[in-house]
């Protein structure tokens, strides 16, 4: 087999983020469709939610793609 | 990504492409040569420096009684980060003592993060050190501005997390000290790996034009557009969170609730 290992954990990095913000949609999704006057207040809770899932997300994209 | 046999790396492309370097290059003129001190990053934070103090005091007019245009969107802003990110964080009087520098804050990092999506300029918070020095700025006020301000006795109860048994304290003590490390850690990482992520995205697509052939180009363009219109909501969202988010530690630092 060719390649690095390291690339595995940066799939599965992926899949943790996937998830993550997937349920942060999801409960947002619930929050609008129970209350629609409050979208705008759960859509901004959720963009900055899934920006601060993002980081260790990206981190260890970056970190396993660039290990030899 | 590299096949034997062609001569162009998309590897190499896409490094050459987000890393720092000391040569510029623009369009129809030959490449301008920086020297090792400033190197291209350094470059552009000085011109995002420049853009700055463009913004603020030239076209932001201080002479009008109702503001418009220019001015209004600034002061929308800089109203949005007095009232939503100082105040609510830091108190009323620290926070309005606070709203310039987290103003500063915002500007700088936005200014740098949208130069690096226009294709002349180099993106400069794509590089972990310039990301680093923000967030170590943000630790020395989370530390030595903590000490100054309650003083080194106060500081230091501050770890300890008062109605705890004392078998738990040894444990809590030392992750509250590194929590401090964390997150100024995470601070960096967040912005760092936002910013290049973007960048290698759109680099990588534009170079399969390269790799594979003109006919890759409307859907490799296509696809390069759609990635940079979603940096732009990137760009402003991780300058706001940096910005709350030190707002936030700050503040955990200044006022400790225990």
């Amino acid at each position: 087999m060719e390649g690095s290992i390291a690339l595995i954990g940066a799939g599965l990095a992926a899949i943790g983020g996937g998830i993550g913000i997937g349920l942060i949609g999801s409960s947002a999704l619930a929050g609008i469709a129970r209350q629609p006057e409050a979208e705008g207040i759960i859509s901004k809770n959720m963009l900055l939610a899934a920006a601060l899932v993002e980081a260790p997300v990206l981190a260890a994209i970056l970190f396993c793609s660039f290990i030899k | 990504m590299s096949q034997p046999g062609k001569e162009f790396n998309l590897t190499d492309y896409i490094m050459h492409h987000v890393q720092n370097r000391t040569s510029w290059d623009l369009p129809f003129v030959s490449p301008i040569n920086i020297p090792q001190v400033l190197t291209l990053h350094g470059l552009m934070i000085i011109l995002a420096a420049f853009f700055l103090v463009l913004m603020m005091c030239v076209f932001y007019r201080k002479d009008q009684k109702v503001p418009t245009g220019f001015t209004n969107m600034i002061e929308s802003f800089v109203v949005f980060i007095r009232d939503k990110i100082a105040i609510n964080n830091l108190g009323d009087e620290d926070g309005r003592r606070f709203t310039p520098f987290f103003c500063t804050l915002f500007f700088f990092i936005l200014i740098l993060n949208l130069m690096g999506k226009i294709p002349i300029f180099a993106s400069a918070t794509g590089n972990i050190n310039v990301t680093a020095a923000l967030a170590l700025i943000i630790f020395s006020f989370m530390t030595l501005g903590a000490i100054k301000r309650n003083g080194i006795v106060a500081y230091c109860r501050s770890f300890v997390i008062p109605g705890l048994p004392w078998p738990m304290l040894i444990l809590v003590v030392p992750l509250e000290i590194l929590g401090i490390f964390t997150r100024t850690f995470a601070l960096a990482i967040r912005l760092f790996a936002n910013m290049i992520a973007g960048h290698m995205i759109a680099i990588a697509f534009l170079g399969l034009v390269a790799l594979f052939g003109w006919f890759m180009t409307p859907p490799a363009l296509l696809f390069a557009v759609f990635i940079g219109l979603l940096e732009i909501l990137v760009v402003f969202l991780q300058a706001y969170i940096f910005t709350l988010l030190s707002a936030v530690f700050i503040g955990q630092m200044y006022h400790p609730s225990h």
